[in-house]
């Protein structure tokens, strides 16, 4: 058979009409897309079998319950616990990216002395050295941990000094301890009986204490009621041209002041409700230095509208005011307020708790100290002794003499004890999840290697739970709530605690504890100024670095900023 | 039985603590991108703060979050889409995106009046060894492709299967909650079945202080917001270059 022109015009002209109708081209575009969409070198997911452990978040003390979910044994998402009743199922931002904390790219992975690569046998014989030549110290982040209990007992051996850097919710309470002689670890604050919350400029709504405490109780108490039955008046600094702070856009009352004047408003509050005859006769102890007049000169704001502010706080009771530092003033106007040691205000949660001598001093005659990875990164102790840094991650300018690799998050066993600002006391395990690289020590795995015979965090979680079974007190919050006292023996309770639960003391009462004035403060210290919108959450965040994912709320959007690096 | 889910948002409970964007984030394995911009992120929950325009003690500021809205009626993406790359989910009422679709065209972006669809300029990293921190049942997208909220549609997936295991058709609602549901420390963000007149997110939507987004496109949003304070209501029909400031997210 002859083939000619046409036949072939006719064959192709044929095939490409058959092409167009047949699925082969459709299919292959398709194909392609997906391929060239699929590059081998996008990440895929682990695979394996998924399974959710109950743990908590350590990286602050607030300790919120999480419900951590593994794939092939890694944790890949967490959540909150809504059974936690602190927590009550909420997480601040950075917890929910915590997960992926362990493979940031500042993780220290190798013992550093002065920018040096070292060994842990160097490190540990440098430590053991200045043990025998003088006196050391320990900085602790969060008290109160089984890990606590190992450095305490190593200090305490060698006649050297336990230091504590205490978080803002913490050092609020001191002025308390000076005046009561109860411990400042022993109080807190009495929130969920409280009426009227007055914060001196306390991000109440954006990082103070867990965050599921206070912002849900204002969330069913408050949000979007004209007349509240939770009042929140935030007294901060107006800053023109700026946004405000989330305390004070969400508050019911927001109160302009000058910057740092806040301890002069309290201080002309506490004048007002004397003068007007608002608070009782037992009140009355020595006169604020600051008369209405000069307070209202000092912080921008009329003398009618500090009386009137006077008015209105104690209009709902139990009021409270809340510090945002150590600000004696503010103290000093719940002692005016009634607030000191009841209901509704500062209350003693603990009969055994003890005082703690505060790292933000000199911390002389010691010839080494030992940081904890508790402590947070922008900690500088004032000291010239030979400085030895745990951490897990390498927040850059440190000027510890040795960078000592700590396990990261739920890399090592510890246990949580009550979160600063709680008004009662609460215990849980927070076991292992993650096993730690070989290279990571935490402090006390390091000081039981120097000392042999120091008791283990493990011993120790173990005796407190027997201590917690032989109380017979207070309630465990595991999926039911069971009162101490009806838990069989104390490993059904260590089991319990190790699943997940929360111990759970008894509630605080009122006049447990007392506080009388002597002596008005200064009122000239003034209240720190906290970044309106930084992504710091917790201001005790203690990982130098943040989640990868905040990126989301202050590189991809503008909701909050960058943190500053305070110490670069 | 076809559901219609949707969500009631309470601004009066809102604090912008940005848990529900990280929690999307994780959820649906968007890669964190410091090199982005709030132009060229990848947040397919966004939360913008709006004040009300006045200074001082009258000052007042909202915090509102914003994501792909699943426009019920003539849904704007679906219908600029030449790929059929996004459809409306018949039995829930879910905007679907499929990636594998996506050309990349980002007509979608420009058609949706809400700012909700986020392209993906670069291939998806993360530092080493964080791809094990990935949730497993989502798998990461490709760079050039439109990305949007899809109601954490992996979470639904499992939830089915859960309910199939069981030997039941209807899934238990408690199985499927979104990521930003979930994380919402203040429960500002619910989540429900809006064909169920019982769902509290039904009877949130027919609240007097509920609005929707641009109700005047007749896209009829399944995403509610609520707010008692008049001003905040008003947002919701604010043209471009008038009313109260907002702080571009």
């Amino acid at each position: 058979m002859k083939v000619t022109r046409r036949d072939l015009l006719l064959l192709g002209a044929a095939g490409t009409a058959g092409l167009v109708v047949t699925p082969v081209p459709w299919k292959l575009l398709d194909d392609v897309s997906i391929w060239s969409q699929n590059w081998p070198w996008i990440p895929q997911p682990t695979r394996g079998p998924v399974e959710v452990k109950q743990s908590f978040c350590t990286l602050c003390p607030n300790g919120c319950g999480m419900r951590v979910r593994m794939a092939a044994g890694w944790p890949v998402g967490v959540a909150g616990v809504s059974s936690h009743p602190i927590s009550r199922g909420a997480l601040c931002p950075l917890g929910y990216g915590a997960h992926q904390l362990n493979w940031h790219p500042q993780r220290l992975r190798t013992v550093r002395h002065r920018a040096n690569s070292s060994s842990w046998g160097e490190a540990r014989a440098a430590f053991a050295k200045a043990c025998s030549e003088g006196r050391i110290a320990i900085v602790d982040g969060q008290p109160g941990r089984a890990a606590s209990s190992v450095m305490k007992t190593f200090v305490q051996k060698r006649d050297g000094s336990y230091r504590v850097a205490l978080g803002p919710e913490s050092q609020a309470l001191a002025p308390y301890e000076i005046w009561s002689g109860v411990p400042a670890a022993a109080l807190g604050y009495d929130l969920e009986n409280a009426q009227t919350v007055v914060s001196f400029g306390a991000p109440l709504l954006d990082g103070w204490g867990s965050p599921g405490r206070f912002t849900r109780l204002w969330a069913e108490r408050a949000a979007g009621m004209a007349d509240p039955q939770l009042r929140l008046i935030q007294v901060e600094a107006s800053l023109s041209g700026t946004s405000l702070s989330r305390t004070a856009a969400r508050a019911w009352q927001w109160v302009p002041v000058r910057a740092g004047a806040e301890g002069a408003l309290a201080a002309g509050l506490a004048r007002a409700l004397l003068d007007e005859h608002l608070v009782s006769v037992s009140a009355r102890g020595p006169m604020p230095p600051l008369t209405v007049a000069q307070a209202a000169e000092q912080t921008g704001l009329s003398t009618g509208a500090i009386v009137d502010l006077a008015r209105t706080m104690i209009a709902r009771p139990p009021v409270v005011a809340i510090a945002n530092d150590g600000n004696p003033a503010i103290a000093a106007l719940n002692v005016v307020l009634g607030a000191a040691g009841a209901r509704g205000g500062i209350v003693r949660r603990s009969k055994h708790a003890e005082s703690y001598a505060s790292a933000e001093g000199v911390i002389d005659s010691a010839r080494a100290v030992l940081i904890d990875s508790t402590v947070p990164w922008d900690f500088t102790p004032k000291t010239d002794a030979e400085v030895f840094r745990f951490a897990a991650w390498d927040g850059g300018s440190s000027k510890a003499d040795w960078l000592l690799p700590a396990p990261g998050f739920l890399e090592e066993l510890t246990d949580v004890p009550t979160a600063p600002a709680s008004a009662v006391e609460t215990y849980a395990v927070a076991p292992s999840l993650v096993k730690a690289p070989p290279e990571v020590q935490s402090a006390a795995q390091f000081l039981g290697g120097i000392d042999p015979a120091s008791i283990t965090v493990e011993k120790i979680i173990h005796t407190r739970c027997d201590d917690l079974f032989r109380g017979r007190a207070g309630t465990l919050h595991g999926q039911e709530a069971t009162p101490v006292a009806k838990v069989e023996s104390v490993q059904k309770l260590e089991e319990q605690l190790w699943k997940g639960a929360v111990w759970i003391g008894e509630p605080p009462r009122s006049g447990d504890f007392r506080c009388e004035l002597k002596e008005w403060p200064a009122t000239g210290s003034s209240a720190r100024v906290v970044n309106r919108s930084s992504v710091n959450w917790s201001r005790a965040w203690l990982a130098p670095v943040l989640p990868p994912l905040v990126s989301k709320l202050c590189q991809e959007s503008s909701l909050r900023e960058a943190p500053e690096r305070r110490n670069s | 039985m076809s559901a219609r889910y949707g969500m009631a948002i309470d601004l009066d409970r809102c604090t912008g603590c940005g848990a529900c964007m990280v929690a999307c984030a994780a959820e649906n394995n968007a890669p964190p991108l410091p090199q982005a911009t709030p132009r060229t992120g990848l947040t397919s929950m966004l939360v913008r703060q709006v004040s009300n325009g006045m200074e001082g003690a009258a000052r007042r500021e909202v915090f509102i979050p914003i994501m792909c809205m699943h426009c019920e009626h003539e849904t704007p993406c679906v219908s600029v889409c030449p790929q059929q790359a996004v459809e409306v989910d018949k039995a829930t009422g879910i905007v679907m995106q499929m990636p594998q679709r996506c050309l990349g065209c980002r007509y979608c972006m420009t058609a949706c009046p809400y700012h909700a669809r986020y392209f993906n300029w670069w291939d998806p990293a993360w530092p080493a060894g964080m791809e094990k921190s990935l949730n497993p049942g989502v798998a990461a997208r490709m760079r050039g492709v439109v990305e949007k909220c899809n109601m954490c549609h992996a979470r639904l997936h499992s939830a089915r299967a859960k309910a199939a295991a069981a030997g039941k058709r209807e899934i238990d609602p408690a199985d499927y909650i979104p990521a930003c549901v979930e994380a919402c420390p203040t429960e500002a963000i619910r989540f429900g079945n809006l064909a169920d007149e019982n769902d509290p997110v039904s009877r949130d939507a027919h609240s007097p202080d509920a609005f929707r987004m641009l109700a005047r496109l007749d896209t009829e949003p399944k995403l509610y917001y609520k707010s008692k304070e008049a001003w905040v209501r008003e947002l919701a029909e604010s043209k471009s270059g008038r009313g109260p400031e907002v702080k571009h997210g």
